[in-house]
């Protein structure tokens, strides 16, 4: 039962970071190593409004969510866009971002590690089992955020827009979509999520400064694992790395140790065997 | 002229694609841009509808080679060598790029609807998706399918459907018969024709001259960049040197 309800949290979190992730990736080719740290400041940030501050946690929630969004987009716009098509840059670019949000984090909060109040208190049991109130609100919230961004890129213009500049970007210029205008809109939607799942996922965690690393390397590994760019991928690549997380915590003696461990090595397998992962996107050559 | 091309050059580094080519295209004419492989076809196409220009505002945030863009092109009396790709379509001018290109992972529908991105209202998509349905009937049958597994002919369909949605003024076709079988070539053709007849400006760059001469109401032969001929296609046909030389007839 644990393991059914960590790996569901877990998986349902990854597919969170992952599909933000691989949005911007698709769209602009951005890979943001910054991803995770923005989850981090806007756990961070719940932190700060609803305890510091004492503001009401949904309010706070919403606060850091916009916070990290509107730090994102000017870190698009005055560090990210001027050297965007060199890859190599990026990378380094939103790595010495992600290091400098931990620092900053470090001054502002210390190492020491918090926690956040949960919203709401309280459990049942299932067949002896104790399942938190707060768990099952965690789950439903990132299910319902899932299934958002689901309608958001299935049914409507700006998601057919964000797909079709996935696939071919020098296409979609030429049924007049402007790309740097939706790699802007792509970045933001993609920080938002990063922050709302760090919004939504903090009351069960402990926050410090360095939590934006291990979920880096595991969604990495389910990006890679649910092949780059491909949204499908990454929704299911996440449950099942999150479901082999939570197999290792509780079943390897010492297993959260392991986690990371694990992650690269489904990671390396899948890079071996099938490059493209279970999804992969086989992106149009650009001249 | 609906279309015109004043000393257009372009320079990719040190190689000349484009040297220094003039043209036009009028209202309700169907002309052709035909020469041997890498005459600069298909780059004539990319500059007039901003994806050089934009190949190159990319490339001058990155360490790879330079691209040089210089000339007038002029459409429906405005100067667009200047605009961006995206805002090039809003004026009618659309290109249905080589290689059909189509959105492999988006389903037949979801590719029109991607077409008509700038639609001025649903109504009028939904009118222009009737018409290509009655153009392509085998769009229609193929909604719901995804375009990547689509045959080589029906993503040309859906290539020139796509375009068709944006209610272009002038409608740029490049190479569509690449790849087809002999009849589905005759039926892309056939539908090309059926355009014209609609009174659409059609610009085709097209390798497969004998039937495109029938066509066409003049042509620009084009090598090494250059326009080294033009005129109607028996006028061309008549010129042996032209003929043997540029068009392997």
């Amino acid at each position: 039962m644990d393991i059914l309800i960590t790996g569901l949290i877990t998986g349902s979190m990854l597919a969170l970071l992952a599909i933000g992730f691989s949005l911007i990736f698709g769209v602009a080719r951005i890979i943001n190593i910054a991803h995770t740290a923005f989850y981090m400041v806007a756990a961070y940030g719940i932190f700060y409004f609803s305890i510091r501050l004492g503001l009401n946690p949904i309010l706070s929630m919403l606060i850091s969510v916009a916070f990290v969004t509107l730090i994102g987009v000017l870190v698009y716009k005055f560090i990210i866009d001027p050297i965007r098509e060199h890859e190599g840059a990026v990378l380094i670019a939103t790595m010495t971002l992600a290091m400098f949000l931990q620092e900053v984090i470090l001054q502002l909060f210390t190492g020491d590690f918090r926690s956040i109040d949960f919203m709401i208190g309280g459990y049942f049991t299932v067949a002896g089992y104790k399942i938190f109130y707060q768990q099952l609100l965690t789950f439903g919230v990132v299910l319902i955020m899932l299934l958002a961004i689901w309608f958001l890129l299935m049914k409507t213009r700006l998601g057919l827009a964000i797909r079709s500049m996935a696939e071919d970007r020098e296409v979609a210029n030429l049924m007049g979509m402007n790309e740097s205008r939706l790699a802007m809109i792509t970045l933001a939607i993609s920080v938002a999520l990063a922050g709302f799942t760090g919004a939504v996922i903090g009351p069960l965690m402990v926050l410090n400064p360095h939590m934006w690393m291990e979920p880096l390397i595991i969604m990495m590994a389910v990006v890679v694992l649910g092949g780059l760019g491909s949204i499908k991928g990454s929704f299911i690549a996440a449950f099942i790395l999150g479901f082999t997380e939570a197999l290792v915590v509780f079943l390897v003696p010492t297993g959260a140790f392991l986690k990371g461990p694990v992650a690269l090595i489904i990671m390396i397998l899948v890079l071996l065997m099938r490059p493209e992962g279970l999804f992969g996107v086989a992106f149009e050559e650009e001249r | 002229m609906l279309l015109e091309i004043d000393h257009l050059m372009v320079r990719y580094e040190k190689a000349v694609l484009i040297n220094d080519i003039s043209l036009g295209v009028d209202n309700g004419e169907l002309v052709s841009l035909v020469g041997p492989n890498g005459a600069g076809k298909s780059t004539t196409l990319r500059a007039i509808t901003g994806l050089v220009a934009w190949e190159k505002e990319l490339k001058r945030r990155s360490t790879e080679g330079d691209i040089f863009l210089e000339g007038m092109v002029t459409f429906n009396g405005e100067r667009i060598d200047q605009v961006p790709a995206h805002e090039i379509v809003r004026r009618g001018l659309v290109l249905c790029p080589e290689r059909r290109r189509p959105f492999r992972e988006l389903t037949v529908l979801e590719n029109l609807w991607a077409g008509a991105y700038l639609g001025k209202s649903k109504t009028k998509s939904e009118e222009n998706l009737n018409k290509v349905y009655d153009l392509f009937p085998v769009l229609k049958d193929r909604s719901k399918q995804i375009s990547g597994t689509l045959s080589g002919g029906e993503q040309q369909m859906l290539a020139i459907g796509r375009a068709l949605m944006s209610e272009p003024k002038l409608l740029c076709i490049d190479e569509p018969s690449t790849g087809l079988s002999p009849l589905m070539r005759q039926e892309v053709f056939d539908k090309i024709m059926q355009l014209k007849g609609m009174g659409i400006t059609i610009l085709l760059v097209e390798q497969e001259v004998s039937t495109v001469f029938k066509m066409t109401n003049r042509n620009y032969v084009l090598s090494s960049g250059k326009i080294i001929a033009q005129g109607s296609g028996e006028e061309l046909l008549e010129n042996e040197i032209i003929r043997k030389t540029y068009l392997g007839l």
